[in-house]
């Protein structure tokens, strides 16, 4: 599934509908939380006091001494509440679009929960008790593998969600709940989605095997880590067969299932002590590109507390690439980044502004280690880092938060949407009756500019050249599809065989840079020399948040290696158990570097201007580089 | 008059249809047999109805085989092959001793030229024809069998250590060029492009990658590009070599040509001699087919429904973007293909 900027958009609006209310409603509690935790891993011996008094009403007698695993294990607790009420959501009424939409932001997935806190607890409830036989069988066993401690630890975990629950479902029904606290704090663990119950249960039973009677904190964190990490993974999957039509609990159930998997493998292999210092990444094997290192298709969780839940999703989603192109990678980023910023809590007697950016530099980095940053996301961060040593010191901290918030809603409006407009508006005079325009792959700005020129009712047609292994043009095609533009559809190879009917080449980047090269998806390069073979005209759409003062001359240097299995089709295919045969490597390059000479003109919010002016708009541009 | 097609004919045209005769190679060597079989048999009397008979073959497999030019080669070589047969004899029993016997000197080829006008008459029958022609035809096999091998010697010629070499699909030529060079330089990288959708590269690779000393990148085809910068040189096959020196080649060809001669990277045409065609064709329509789309896009997906999906088999690549041909008689530039041509063909046989 790929997520388009303009869902993300759409997303935008919502949150900032959301977002006061939600403030007020919800997430006091769990900033109280947040700066516990800080404070805990400052000064861990007066967290104890500290928390105490924070919540006195969720204090349980036996687990004063371990207050800190209490709120993991709570906050665990209630992630998975979240996904249980998220199984139950379909029978819910207070749904109306949610099934349909495939856009999964954390943002809109915690709006939507927060909604549904008040009107599907009970259901939840009654899920629960016709759920009760079912799992008991299962709950069982799992109670007597485990030691008493280890259930106990659970039935803590249980029972403080459920009073969270509780206290979410609203006041006058609080009372009620309580009653029931008991008897469901028996059932909720086995309400727990049959996945993470599964993905709990080799965890449980490794700790197990090393009979602490305490877990350690990283272990913990690990636990924590890794169930959010199956978490992210079984939405994002569940997110795709989602569709127009209900997407019943069925499936999810075994998307889930299917995300046990990888969080096993990654638990089981990288052992939870010295997780954060682990990598993910293996050497390339052919000589050429021995100094770049290669995705891999299972890429382990980099398990790390002091990321935030928004920031490690995002890293999922940028290592699986559900989340591609750079725009939309970009707003994706600045999402999280908001997210981490609302929910930063200063740490005591630290000025706000440097811990923010040490903050959030760890959180770049951890991005980083997922998927090499794109340069609009570094940009981005540049920008925001910018910003952050321009804030006012005399101001309280909720008002910079705004401030800040306000500036990541402004530069995704202005870099993004707004440039989208301003080239959409350039490109418009250019494009005619009876146009043919080829492109290449999938890019969000061409298919805006597509759609433009459709509203404009003119008479064009599109050729989407495509390219294996990622057959991004089939979704470009699928999108303009959608909008009723006559397509033509080939692969790469035969891009000299359409290129005479075409009249313009219209063409996406990654990044502009500051010699004039244009860093875009392979195959880019290959079609704009085919076109100036042809002597047509290459135009490539980039708005100006994505150049880069990078110089590069070839696309070896500096380039990402995509998964080389990719290459591999099907079992049937001769390459498959390539690493078997000796010598031979299949290679999957990222990006390539189109030659200035190639490349007509640039179409950037500011002008057209051809590739050679990237400095000019740089330096007009000061904030973009530095 | 409709000529019907001899039932070995039919057969030919049928096993190469489903796939049963496949590459140049086994299809000129089929040809071939073809019109020996044809010479063989006691229809014709004189040169001139032999003649016919083998034009009248060579339409039909050329209407029901458009794309496959080297049958039509193979019936020109026959039919040269005739004319300068009866020639030598007719010379034989008429001046018994003409110095200049059919030597293929340029001046010879001059004062033929103007000789032609006087016209032969092949339709007198001639003693020993059928013999000669039987005899010559075996040269021909054996040239159509060591030209693999004689093409493959020379890769030593070409290709030093520690090189890169980048070629397109799978030929057979190309495959055992390869071989040869792995066997006999140490250290070379092979880029192989998978030429989708069929991704006969696979194969190539796969063939590759059992020799040692040699390191095999498969790449898709979107990255020619990106990897030509470090190429050394490009060895591609091709499947047939037209008249102006240009090439219809396997789809991608003309991309990896482009993006040598971006970066000055020497393109390498290896092609026997039955692959050379009188063809004057620079125009995608005149000579490409189109492929089975369903393994570009599946039938199945939504956007496939509406939109055209086109899966060309061939692209044609200008002489200017070719440094050489290597073929079994040894390395030839572009713009001498028109010279071998007229010694492999009689100019009234052009046009069949």
């Amino acid at each position: 599934m790929v997520l388009t900027s303009e869902q993300l958009l759409q997303t935008d609006a919502q949150i900032l509908k959301t977002k006061h209310k939600k403030q007020r409603q919800r997430n006091r509690p769990r900033n109280k939380r947040n700066r516990l935790e800080d404070s805990n891993l400052t000064t861990p011996e007066t967290s104890t006091t500290d928390s105490a008094s924070a919540m006195p009403e969720n204090q349980d007698a036996g687990a004063t001494e371990k207050p800190r695993d209490q709120i993991m294990a709570e906050r665990e607790a209630k992630k998975l509440a979240k996904q249980a009420k998220k199984q139950n959501k379909p029978s819910a009424p207070a749904t109306p679009a949610t099934p349909a939409t495939k856009i999964i932001t954390e943002v809109e997935q915690t709006t939507i929960t927060t909604k549904l806190t008040t009107t599907t607890t009970t259901k939840a409830q009654e899920k629960a008790n016709s759920l009760a036989p079912k799992t008991a069988p299962a709950l069982l066993a799992n109670g007597k593998e485990a030691e008493t401690g280890e259930m106990s630890r659970e039935m803590i975990k249980a029972e403080r969600e459920v009073r969270k629950a509780a206290k979410k479902a609203g006041k006058g029904a609080g009372a009620k709940v309580e009653a029931t606290t008991q008897q469901l704090a028996a059932l909720k663990v086995g309400d727990k989605a049959p996945g993470t119950a599964k993905a709990a249960l080799p965890i449980t039973e490794e700790d197990h095997e090393k009979k602490k009677p305490v877990l350690s904190k990283a272990e913990r964190r690990a636990v924590q880590e890794a169930q959010r990490a199956a978490k992210a993974q079984g939405q994002v999957k569940k997110g795709q067969p989602a569709g127009k039509a209900p997407s019943s609990a069925a499936p999810s159930k075994e998307a889930k299932r299917e995300s046990v998997s990888p969080t096993k493998a990654a638990t089981g292999s990288s052992s939870p002590s010295k997780c954060p210092a682990s990598t993910p990444n293996g050497e390339c094997r052919v000589k050429l590109f021995n100094h770049l290192v290669c995705a891999k298709a299972d890429s382990q969780f980099i398990n790390d507390p002091l990321v935030h839940p928004s920031i490690a999703r995002l890293g999922v989603q940028y290592a699986k690439r559900t989340v591609v192109g750079s725009n939309a990678r970009c707003i994706a980023f600045l999402h999280a980044l908001r997210q981490v910023v609302h929910d930063f809590e200063t740490p005591a007697k630290k000025e706000f502004g440097r811990s923010l950016d040490a903050a959030v530099k760890h959180h770049v980095d951890h991005l980083h280690k997922c998927r090499p940053l794109a340069v609009s996301v570094s940009n981005a961060y540049k920008q925001f880092k910018n910003q952050l040593t321009q804030l006012p010191s005399d101001v309280p901290e909720t008002e910079l938060k705004e401030l800040l918030g306000h500036f990541i809603d402004t530069y995704i409006e202005n870099q993004i949407g707004k440039a989208a407009q301003a080239i959409s508006g350039f490109l418009q005079e250019k494009i005619t009756d009876g146009d043919v325009l080829l492109t290449f792959a999938c890019s969000s700005l061409i298919q805006f500019i597509c759609e433009e020129a459709k509203r404009r009712q003119v008479a064009f047609r599109v050729i989407v050249v495509d390219s294996r292994p990622g057959c991004e043009g089939q979704e470009m095609l699928r999108r303009l599809h959608a909008y009723g533009i006559p397509c033509t559809y080939v692969l790469i190879n035969a891009v000299g065989y359409v290129m005479a009917e075409a009249t313009k080449v219209l063409l996406g980047a990654h990044a502009l840079l500051a010699n004039g090269y244009v860093m875009a998806r392979t195959g880019t390069a290959q079609v704009a020399l085919v076109a100036n073979a042809h002597n047509v005209p290459v135009l490539v759409c980039c708005e100006t948040h994505k150049f880069s003062e990078r110089f590069q001359t070839d696309a070896i240097v500096y380039n990402e290696l995509s998964d080389p299995n990719q290459l591999v089709r099907g079992d049937k295919c001769q390459l498959s158990n390539w690493k078997a045969k000796g010598k031979l490597m299949p290679l999957n390059l990222s990006y390539d570097i189109t030659p200035p000479e190639l490349v007509s003109a640039v179409v950037t919010e500011v002008a057209i201007l051809p590739c050679t002016s990237v400095p000019v708009i740089l330096r007009i541009k000061p904030d973009i580089g530095y | 008059m409709r000529e019907q097609p001899l039932k070995e004919v039919t057969q030919l045209i049928h096993a190469i249809k489903v796939g049963m005769v496949e590459g140049s190679y086994s299809i000129t060597n089929k040809t071939l047999d073809i019109f020996k079989y044809i010479i063989m048999s006691k229809s014709w009397q004189n040169a001139d109805a032999l003649m016919q008979i083998v034009r009248a073959q060579c339409k039909i497999l050329q209407a029901a085989l458009p794309q496959e030019t080297v049958t039509s080669n193979i019936a020109r070589r026959i039919l040269k092959l005739t004319r300068e047969e009866f020639d030598l004899l007719h010379a034989k029993v008429q001046h018994f001793a003409d110095d200049s016997q059919a030597s293929l000197s340029l001046h010879k080829l001059v004062t033929q030229t103007s000789e032609s006008n006087v016209s032969v008459d092949y339709s007198v029958p001639q003693q020993g024809l059928r013999e000669a022609l039987l005899d010559h035809l075996q040269e021909v096999e054996t040239e159509l069998e060591t030209s693999s091998e004689n093409i493959c010697v020379q890769a030593e010629e070409h290709i030093h250590s520690s090189e890169i070499i980048l070629t397109l699909g799978h030929s057979r030529s190309v495959e055992s060029f390869l071989k040869r060079a792995i066997k006999k330089r140490q250290f070379l990288t092979i880029i192989v492009a998978e030429c989708a959708p069929a991704c006969r590269g696979h194969n190539l690779a796969a063939s590759l990658a059992g020799e040692k000393n040699v390191e095999i990148v498969v790449i898709p085809d979107a990255a020619i590009f990106a990897m030509m910068s470090r190429v050394n040189k490009v060895i591609i096959g091709t499947h047939s070599v037209l008249a102006n020196g240009g090439l219809r080649a396997a789809c991608g060809a003309y991309t990896v040509a482009l993006a040598a001669k971006h970066y000055s990277v020497p393109v390498i045409v290896l092609a026997p001699m039955y692959k050379l065609s009188p063809l004057h064709l620079c125009e995608q329509d005149a000579f490409n087919m189109v492929g089975c789309a369903e393994d570009v896009i599946s039938y199945d997906s939504i956007p496939a429904r509406e939109a055209k999906v086109y899966s060309p088999m061939f692209d044609y690549v200008p002489p200017e973007l070719v440094t050489l041909f290597i073929s079994n008689t040894g390395g030839h530039a572009p713009s001498y293909v028109y010279r071998l041509l007229t010694e492999l063909y009689h100019p009234e046989d052009l046009e069949i």
